[in-house]
């Protein structure tokens, strides 16, 4: 073997090599024996010492198919994700805004305090905004659900948005405003449509942790508002375990994400993505 | 048309989200803070006590759950960090199919913590699947899942940070200039030495962050140890689902919240001296 110093471009083929066989057995073994579990036959069951199951049946399937709880769950989900995106947007691009264009004092201070909810385990804020919810009757609703989401998901929208708008030129922003354009107008010509790719990235990355949160929705929502990983969560930490049962609601949870994730790929930057997340 | 000062344009700006933050994040953490101390809390007499933290300290179960929660936030962070390091290098390089692995070892960034549990249990569980691979050829597995190092739970909880400090390792590893690193190897540096000397130390501020939100995550999780984890000690997380629901005892519940939230700005202060005591000894070279 000769010495060398660093890697070369011919071992590009080794490191594929590598990625590859570490990725399909931290990434695709376990979705594949999940996937087998949700295919497995009642009637023969899947014990040890059996490596495959024995026979396939569509049974597990066929009854998330005909139960009304899940199909109301992903209903669900899919609704409160839109929410939480459509507030968290809303809520976030006036304060991206101010944070990228405008000069104002303590602007240090309140980039601060709009990241404390990143470094506050969420069940903290959870146990703490139920309190409060008792009080507002708030508690155990999906408008309560929708609200403590959004304080985890407002930080990171308010750094994506905010990254992007940075990128504005302030002539565009100058011009239309000496010709006569209001803050509504400038918003609604300039801002929303060249910040368009950030909210792209943001939304669907949003919905994504909406979808696919449970502590702060199980502790303000549940037993009432049955989210799906908060059915997941019925089916894993009770006396019985169901695997082929939470098999089946894994795969009907994780498809959805990953064609979002795909969709939020191809438009996010990574350097963004790292931006948004990993500078303090 | 009068024009308002910009210093009131950019606080009616903030104002919604501030607000938003202040009336659901804040006031929430604050009430809790002051209900630690049994003021304004629901159900007290509104006096000032220390009752709660002396039930919180003097209770062996709650004691041995604070060491576990910082164990469950330090020791999966470690076996991340560990794992990304390399992986963030390794991705940074030319190689055949680069793009494809680029967006699929980010998966587990969007599958939730539950389905990572329930992974873990199908894989390791008493008859999971590498028991029944590993018997065959006489290796007899130890109990990973709940069992009382939690290696189930390091396994799950790494499973998931793992992409996510990867991608800001990888970041702040991309953000370096390529100049100071063959500055650095055109002066005799290897390429071990322009590692440790050059991109570790400009790659310490990405790093870092994600140690600090990994832990965090770590410390404030309740799903998977609560699947995977021990019987005993239960982490502090669980003891606060326990105590706000099945006990109704909130004062003790804001206790355990305000000591979780104590070390995780006390892990944020650390955070910022080691950025900041680079950005002195590098200059302007840290971004």
């Amino acid at each position: 073997m000769t010495a060398r110093s660093g890697l070369h471009p011919s071992d590009g083929r080794w490191i594929t090599v590598g990625l590859g066989a570490s990725l399909l057995i931290a990434l695709g073994l376990p979705l594949i024996v999940a996937l087998l579990w949700s295919f497995m036959d009642p009637a023969t069951g899947w014990f040890a010492p059996d490596i495959l199951p024995p026979s396939y049946a569509l049974d597990h399937w066929e009854w998330a198919a005909r139960n009304g709880d899940i199909a109301q769950a992903l209903l669900l989900s899919v609704g409160i994700g839109l929410a939480v995106t459509a507030l968290t947007a809303l809520l976030a691009l006036p304060t991206a805004y101010a944070l990228a264009k405008l000069p104002f004092a303590m602007k240090r201070a309140v980039e601060l305090f709009i990241l404390a909810p990143l470094i506050v385990p969420g069940i903290i804020v959870a146990v703490g905004i139920g309190t409060i919810f008792f009080r507002l009757d708030l508690a155990f609703s999906i408008p309560g659900v929708i609200l403590v989401q959004t304080v985890g998901t407002l930080p990171f929208m308010i750094r994506v948005l905010a990254a992007t708008i940075e990128a504005i030129p302030n002539d565009l922003i100058n011009a239309a405003r000496s010709l006569g354009a209001g803050p509504a107008a400038v918003a609604r010509h300039i801002l929303i449509p060249l910040a368009w790719p950030g909210f792209v990235a943001g939304g669907l990355l949003t919905f994504i942790s909406s979808f696919e949160e449970f502590e702060k929705t199980f502790i303000i929502g549940s037993p009432f508002v049955q989210t799906l990983p908060v059915i997941l969560w019925g089916y894993l930490g009770g006396r019985v375990m169901v695997f082929p049962t939470a098999a089946v609601v894994t795969f009907i949870l994780l498809v959805p994400m990953l064609i979002v994730f795909f969709l939020a790929e191809r438009v996010l930057r990574d350097d963004v993505m790292a931006a948004g997340m990993g500078k303090l | 048309m009068r024009r308002l000062p910009q210093g009131v344009v950019a606080a009616l700006l903030v104002l919604p989200s501030g607000g938003y933050l202040a009336l659901f994040f804040g006031l929430p953490l604050l009430l809790a803070f002051l209900g630690s101390f049994g003021l304004y809390a629901r159900g007290g007499d509104g006096g000032f006590t220390l009752r709660h933290y002396a039930d919180l300290f003097g209770t062996q179960a709650y004691r041995d759950g604070l060491v576990f929660s910082t164990y469950l936030a330090i020791v999966p962070t470690l076996v991340s960090l560990a794992i990304s390091l390399p992986l963030a290098m390794g991705l940074a390089q030319t190689f055949p199919g680069r793009k494809l692995f680029n967006a699929l070892y980010k998966v587990p960034l969007v599958v939730p913590g539950i389905v990572a549990a329930f992974i873990v249990m199908t894989l390791f569980d008493r008859g999971g699947l590498a028991a029944r691979l590993l018997t065959p050829i006489g290796i007899d597995l130890p109990k990973i899942v709940r069992d009382d190092w939690a290696v189930g739970v390091i396994i799950a909880t790494a499973w998931k940070a793992v992409p996510f400090m990867t991608l800001i390792i990888g970041g702040s590893l991309g953000a370096i200039q390529k100049d100071i690193i063959l500055a650095a190897r055109t002066l005799g540096a290897t390429p071990l030495t322009a590692f440790w000397r050059i991109q570790i130390p400009l790659a310490l501020p990405g790093i870092t962050a994600a140690f600090l939100l990994t832990f965090i995550g770590g410390m404030g999780a309740f799903a998977v140890p609560n699947l995977l984890g021990p019987v005993y000690p239960l982490p502090l997380s669980v003891h606060m689902y326990v105590n706000a629901f099945e006990r109704n005892n909130w004062g003790l519940v804001a206790a355990m919240g305000t000591m979780l939230s104590l070390i995780s700005v006390l892990v944020l202060l650390a955070y910022y001296r080691t950025t900041r005591s680079l950005r002195t000894a590098y200059g302007g070279e840290v971004r």
